[in-house]
Parts: C-alpha cells; sequence; structure tokens
C-alpha cells in the first residue's frame, strides 16, 4: 500500500520593526534580522565576488530551508563561482544541471522523491527540494522548463535570482537587464547612445498569471526576513512555488561592494522592481509599499553600468518606475512625476549632480 | 530548523550501504493481481507495448513522457497502466525531449528508477543532455523507436537519430522483436544500474517494423523480474541524510583523469553485459549471445553486418541464398554500445567480405555513406591472420524496406568483391547502381 508523504511547515519569521517597513529613514536599517537557525547549508568557502547579491540570497534561502533540502543549480555564474571539483560549499545535497534544466532537473527531483516516499523506497519526510536558477535560466534559455515544472505543480521552490545579466560569461544582455542597462552585448555608441532600447521582461508576473496555482512572490537582498519569509511561504506552499529575488552583480553593474543591500532596498523605493507576493486566493497583488519613494536617479547614479544615459534616458526610466508606483497603488510624487520630462534631467544634470561614479564606465 | 532523519548503520565503515533506501518499491494491489494473471502468459504485443510492459515489471518510479512518433506508443500503454492503479509511478508531462531527459536525470540522481523515451528529432533535440547524464553515472533507460531525421518530415526508420548519440556514454542496442524489445529493457536496467556500471541506456526498436507490428511476448512472474532486477541503488544519491555535490566545476587539468574513467566505464561494461545477458538467460529461457548473433556464419565465406529489425528478413534472404550454394551469413550487432570488436572479429573469423548493412545517414563520413561501417572496419582492421573485404550498404532509408531483392543485390556485390580481390567502393547506394 502507498506509504503518507509527510511534508515539511516551516515556521516564519517575525518581521515586526525588522523589515523595511518603517516609516523613517533612519529606521530602515535598525534590527533587521531576528534570531536565526544555526543552520548554515550554504558555507563559507567558495569564489564568488566581493558584494555578490545572489551569494547573499543563496545563504539566506538555505538557512530558511534548512538542513533537510536538496538543492539544483543550473549553470550560471553561482554554478562556476560556488563549486570547484574536490570543493563544495554546500552542506546539502547539490546537483549542477544545464542551464536550460532548472525547472526539468528539479521537477524530476521531486517527482522521484513522490515515488520513493510513496513506494516506501525513502524512509524520511518529503525533502525541501529547491533549484536556485539565473535569471539567464530562468527568464530566457530554461523559461519554458520552469513554466512546465510550475504548471504541473512539483511540490518544490524555484526560485530566480536575478542579477538581470549573463554574469557567469561575462555581462551579457538578459530579459530582465533593464532598459538601458549596458552589457557587453548592448554597448552604448554614437548609434545606440541608450545601450540596451528593450524594456525588461517581467517574468515574475508572467509565472503568477500562467500558473495561478502556485505560491509566486518576489522579493531582494534588501529585505533579508522578506526573503528567508518568502522562502518558507514557498517551501510550506503544497504544489510549485516561484520566487523572484533582485540580486546586484558588483561586476556586472560597476557599484561600490558595500552598496549590495542598499540598492536591494533602493530599486524598490525607485519603483523599479515591485516586491509583492501574489494572492492565489483571490487571484491579487499584494505589494510591499516602500516608506521611501525616490527618483531613479538616486538608483541609477549608484552603479556604473547607467552612466552613459542622457536625460532623455533617465526620463523614460522614470516613467517606467511611475507606472510601477501606479500599478502598486501608491501616488506618485510630484517630484517624480516631474522627472518623466528629460528637461528636468537635463536641468539636474547641469545643477545638482554629477554622477561621480559613472565616470568609469566602459573605461 | 529543519531535522533530517537518519537511518541508523550509517556510522559504520560502509554506512553508506546500509540505507533504507535498499527497499524494494511497492507495488499497487491491482498491480500486484494483474502481474500475477499474466505470469506465463504469451501476449501479442507490438514493440512499443512489449517496452512498456518491461517498465511495468521494473516498477520504475518517474516517468517521463513528450509525444512524437512512433515511440509516443510507449507512453500511452504506460499513461494507462497508471490510469488502472497497475503501476504506480509519477509520470511527467515533460515540456519538451530535453526537459524529458532532465527530469529523468533528476529523478536517477535522488535515486529514483526513471524511464524516458524517445524518436527522430526527439533524440536530438535532447543531444545536450547525454553527455551529461552518462558522465554524472546516472542509470536512467531511455526507449528509442527510431524515426528518420527532418527534412523534410517523414516518419520511417531510420537508425541515424539514436546513431547520432552512440559517442555520448550510453549503452546502445537494437532489438529486433517485441519479445527482444521487453527482455532488452530488463537485461538493459540489470546492467546500467549495476554498481559496477552505472550508465543510462537507449533500448532502441525500428520504429513501425518493430514499434507497430505485433509479436508474440512471453510475460514472467513479477517475482522472477524482481529477483533478476534489483532495486536500484545509487550509491551517491542526492539524499539529505548523505549530502554530496553533483557535477562540480573542473579545472583543465583535471579533465584528462576523468574522461578516461568514462572511456573505462564502457569497457567496464563489457563482462557485466555478459553477465547479465547469461543470468537472464538463466532466469527466463530465452538465451541471446552477449553481442552479436551469428547466422550461419560457421562456414560462410561473405556475410552481412546488420542491426536491428531488418535482420529478420536478412536471415530469409540468407537461407534463400544458401539454397542457392552462396556460402552466405548475417551477424547482427545486438549492441552498438559499447562496441563489440573482439565479438565481431569472432563471429567474423572464416569471413572474405562483409558488408555493413546501412540503415543510417552518415554524411561526408570516411565512407561516404552510413555511420555503422567505420565502427566494423576498425573492428576489422585488426582482424588476423587476413583481415576480410569491407563495404557498406545504404538502404532503408527514410523508413523504406529492405526486401530480399536487396539482399540478394548486396550478396552478389560481395561475391564480385571476392572474385576481384577487392571491393568496388567503399559504399553502396542499394536501388540506385547496377
Amino acid at each position: 500500500m502507498a506509504h503518507e508523504v509527510v511534508r515539511h511547515q516551516l515556521p516564519l519569521f517575525d518581521e515586526e520593526g525588522r523589515s523595511a517597513a518603517t516609516d523613517d529613514e533612519a529606521g530602515r536599517d535598525r534590527h533587521y534580522l531576528p534570531d536565526l537557525p544555526d543552520e548554515d547549508p550554504y558555507a563559507a568557502g567558495h569564489r564568488t565576488c566581493a558584494g555578490c547579491g545572489p551569494a547573499i540570497q543563496y545563504r539566506w534561502v538555505l538557512k530558511a530551508a534548512g538542513n533537510d533540502s536538496v538543492l539544483a543549480g543550473p549553470t550560471g555564474c553561482m554554478y562556476v563561482a560556488n563549486s570547484t571539483y574536490l570543493c563544495t560549499p554546500y552542506t546539502v545535497p547539490w546537483a549542477h544541471t544545464p542551464i536550460a534544466s532548472g525547472g526539468s532537473f528539479t521537477s524530476g527531483m521531486a517527482a522521484g522523491y513522490e515515488a520513493m516516499i510513496r513506494k516506501g523506497r525513502y524512509p524520511g519526510q518529503y525533502p525541501n527540494i529547491i533549484v536556485m536558477a539565473g535569471d539567464g535560466s530562468a527568464s530566457d534559455i530554461g523559461l519554458g522548463a520552469i513554466s512546465g515544472a510550475l504548471y504541473r505543480n512539483h511540490d518544490a521552490l524555484f526560485v530566480c535570482y536575478d542579477n538581470e545579466c549573463y554574469a557567469n560569461t561575462g555581462i551579457q544582455t538578459s530579459p530582465t537587464t533593464p532598459y538601458a542597462g549596458m552589457t557587453t552585448f548592448t554597448p552604448f555608441g554614437k548609434a545606440i547612445p541608450e545601450g540596451k532600447k528593450l524594456p525588461p521582461k517581467n517574468l515574475a508576473k508572467m509565472m503568477a498569471e500562467g500558473h495561478p496555482h502556485c505560491y509566486v512572490a518576489t522579493t531582494t537582498v534588501g529585505y533579508p526576513v522578506d526573503l528567508m519569509n518568502k522562502t518558507r511561504k514557498g517551501l510550506n506552499h503544497v504544489g510549485a512555488a516561484f520566487l523572484h529575488c533582485y540580486t546586484p552583480c558588483q561586476k556586472g553593474w560597476v557599484y561600490q561592494t558595500s552598496m549590495t543591500v542598499e540598492l536591494g532596498r533602493r530599486v524598490v523605493e525607485a519603483g523599479l522592481f515591485p516586491v509583492w507576493e501574489y494572492d492565489l486566493e483571490n487571484r491579487t497583488y499584494h505589494y510591499f509599499h516602500p516608506p521611501v519613494q525616490r527618483p531613479v536617479t538616486d538608483y541609477l547614479a549608484m552603479q556604473g553600468r547607467f552612466g552613459h544615459m542622457l536625460p532623455e534616458h533617465v526620463a523614460t526610466m522614470q516613467r517606467a518606475a511611475n507606472q510601477n508606483f501606479r500599478d502598486m497603488g501608491m501616488d506618485v510624487p510630484a517630484e517624480l512625476v516631474a522627472g518623466e520630462d528629460p528637461e528636468h534631467h537635463k536641468r539636474l544634470a547641469e545643477e545638482t549632480y554629477s554622477m561621480p561614479l559613472n565616470r568609469g564606465v566602459g573605461a | 530548523m529543519t531535522t533530517v532523519h537518519v537511518e541508523g548503520g550509517l556510522t559504520g565503515p560502509n554506512g553508506a550501504g546500509q540505507l533504507a533506501r535498499l527497499a524494494r518499491g511497492s507495488r499497487t494491489p491491482d498491480g500486484e493481481q494483474f502481474l500475477a494473471g499474466l505470469a506465463g502468459q504469451k501476449l501479442r504485443l507490438n514493440g512499443c507495448a512489449a517496452a512498456a510492459y518491461a517498465a511495468l515489471y521494473a516498477n520504475v518510479d518517474v516517468i517521463a513522457a513528450y509525444p512524437i512518433r512512433p515511440y509516443t506508443a510507449i507512453m500511452m500503454n504506460l499513461s494507462q497502466f497508471i490510469a488502472d492503479g497497475i503501476l504506480d509511478a509519477e509520470y511527467l508531462h515533460a515540456d519538451g525531449e530535453h526537459s524529458q531527459l532532465s527530469a529523468a536525470f533528476g529523478a536517477g540522481s535522488c535515486g529514483a528508477r526513471a524511464f524516458t523515451g524517445s524518436s527522430g528529432v526527439g533524440v536530438t533535440y535532447a543531444y545536450e543532455m547525454y553527455s551529461i547524464i552518462s558522465g554524472a553515472r546516472i542509470p536512467i533507460q531511455m526507449s528509442i523507436a527510431d524515426r528518420t531525421l527532418d527534412p523534410p518530415g517523414d516518419f520511417g526508420s531510420e537508425h541515424t537519430d539514436a546513431l547520432c548519440t552512440r559517442d555520448m556514454g550510453w549503452l546502445l542496442g537494437w532489438a529486433a522483436t517485441p519479445q527482444e524489445v521487453f527482455d532488452k529493457s530488463l537485461i538493459a536496467y540489470a546492467i546500467g544500474e549495476d554498481p559496477r556500471v552505472l550508465l543510462p541506456q537507449m533500448v532502441v526498436q525500428d520504429g513501425y517494423f518493430v514499434s507497430h507490428i505485433a509479436g508474440e511476448v512471453d510475460m514472467p512472474s513479477a517475482v522472477a523480474v524482481d529477483d533478476y532486477l534489483p532495486p536500484y541503488q545509487l550509491p551517491f544519491a542526492l539524499d539529505p541524510r548523505r549530502p554530496v555535490s553533483h557535477g562540480p566545476q573542473i579545472h583543465p587539468e583535471q579533465g584528462p583523469p576523468l574522461q578516461l574513467e568514462r572511456a573505462r566505464a564502457m569497457e567496464d561494461a563489457i563482462p557485466v553485459i555478459r553477465e547479465k545477458t547469461d543470468a537472464f538467460g538463466t532466469a527466463f529461457g530465452r538465451h541471446y549471445t552477449h553481442f552479436v548473433e551469428e547466422y550461419i556464419l560457421a562456414d560462410a565465406e561473405i556475410a552481412l553486418v546488420i542491426s536491428g529489425g531488418h535482420a529478420v528478413t536478412c536471415r530469409a534472404a540468407v537461407r534463400q541464398l544458401r539454397e542457392r550454394g552462396i556460402k552466405i551469413g548475417m551477424a547482427r550487432l545486438l549492441w552498438v554500445r559499447p562496441f563489440p570488436s573482439d565479438d565481431l572479429r569472432q563471429a567474423l573469423r572464416g569471413v572474405k567480405a562483409v558488408g555493413v548493412v546501412e540503415t543510417n545517414l552518415g554524411l561526408g563520413g570516411a565512407s561516404y555513406g552510413g555511420i555503422l561501417s567505420l565502427d566494423v572496419t576498425t573492428a576489422l582492421y585488426h582482424a588476423s591472420p587476413k583481415r576480410p573485404l569491407v563495404t557498406a550498404f545504404m538502404a532503408g532509408l527514410g523508413g523504406e524496406t529492405v526486401p530480399v531483392a536487396e539482399f540478394d543485390w548486396m550478396a552478389g556485390k560481395l561475391g564480385q568483391a571476392l572474385q576481384r580481390g577487392s571491393v568496388e567502393k567503399a559504399t553502396h547506394w542499394v536501388g540506385f547502381e547496377k
């Protein structure tokens, strides 16, 4: 007879006063870490860059998941930087998969454990089955496989660590690279002054709309408790879960290495990466409303990849951000509306700011 | 926060072998009853159904399916077994062949017995996965019913699809009848899952000629199959009780020893193939030669080397030619990987001219014809004391039949070569030449 498949239910962390949901700017930085589990299944000793956003995300996700986890990692920077033959940062079982196989390999792991437990071939609880795929893997070459896995509703967590480029191969554009983001496949020049011309693909919305039976959420490394709680909610959800996590790439974006977590908040405060949770009962999005709303320039000015932007490009970016704020149900302050006009930025360029960090771009 | 359930016995020096995972997978009550009713019967099954029955007997845990003709019928049979409650397995509707192979790979990596399959361009769509799965030493099984590669679209059988993967480290062999499909599927799992081997297997049958023509298939008892094919036990499964990392990045200088290991895995499979083939004969009463079927080769001067279902017609042609006094025989390759060089030389030891029947396309190769003759020629180059003449015959392409008359024509060409003391050309296109 079939054996019962017993699944984990992980308790959530207390977010009160620890997330970014405090209303004063200084308060953003207070007490954002609750008492964390001692387990650290993503151990030290890997070769990620200083300030690596994906490494921070990997650590929080695996801390939240714990030791009874099985992990897959499609090809990407977090394959190459993490695993070196005869050495591993993982204290949980981990397997490399081809870049297009994140969704499908993980489906197989989930199906394997379902069948083995049911048929009495594995004595434990159903483990946390997790894949962390880069944005190239998740939104480009492996999109179909992840969509297939979500559609089939395997009990697994599919995480996209989004550093907005193919970082492993030397910073090429991916579908989530922002408009005007400079990459080695979207350089700026006289003929194409903005670098990347296309707006990014909305991966998480595509996953939520297309697979409304799944737990789908977005988060950033700027909100560790939110990240860990969404990880646990995704794992607790019986069925497929998709978590889209914004993870800055110091090498690809050219910023000061200490600013990774700060970028994870500014991107939300600038309206460029809405943080939300999909409510699958009511088929609505629960948006996080950042306590601070900033002009996009507060975000762009920190990164070399935007250093070539002309006033009209900044204005285009501000229009997209303002639209995001409206989608999130937030009012758009007059200053941000003014930023939709290129003249606004011409004036600023002359009078107010000089984007000191941007000088080195392309040099 | 989550705790890992650890079985006793993990601490000893052989702790890894003590995992409770060794348990045999349970069958459903309906499955037990169904298989008990089948034991000892002869069913009329086509090759696809035979492959599905073998997977049912093997009590596979995960099946990854995607439709393409003609192998699809294997998956249709299996989905019905599951719908009827006869087989307890996760049936995964993959989004393409690459995902099929990836999912089977993931399941096999966790310790589940995984089954998948494809045909034609489906086989080539998944190409990235073949080297990865064999290199990871995950012994999943892929059941292939041959189909010609595009262009243009053609449902007919041609061996090119599976042969494209021949150097990717999988065990690869053709079955010529539904009974052989059934038997070979079980034998292949037994070989591949053996801890001395741990290699994925392709069990191939000709599309339509075997996959869709019914033949009688003996149904064994489930107990006999369970005894022959022990529970799948991957020594390094992705298991939270004993964490391992699979497939980390290497430095170039670490490559040669790993590649050597993969090459040796193929060679090391050879004695296990012999052992499991013999054990199968003992258990089920059907005795196969290990690698090469020798058909009237003892006194043969000329011989055809062939693989797959066309061997059935070839045997009839050989018999008729023998009645006319022509000393011809047939050698059929039961496995193409690992390639049975020793067994083939032994089978053809007295033969003076050999023709390789190519039901495949190897464009621009050394023979400017097919794929199989290159391996056959290399194997025979080392024959002693005198190597035979070798030529290739392109026949049955696009799924065309290879009638007796074409085998007669091939025999004629081999006879002429024998008289002349040399072959006319490396490759003959049957039906396009006089």
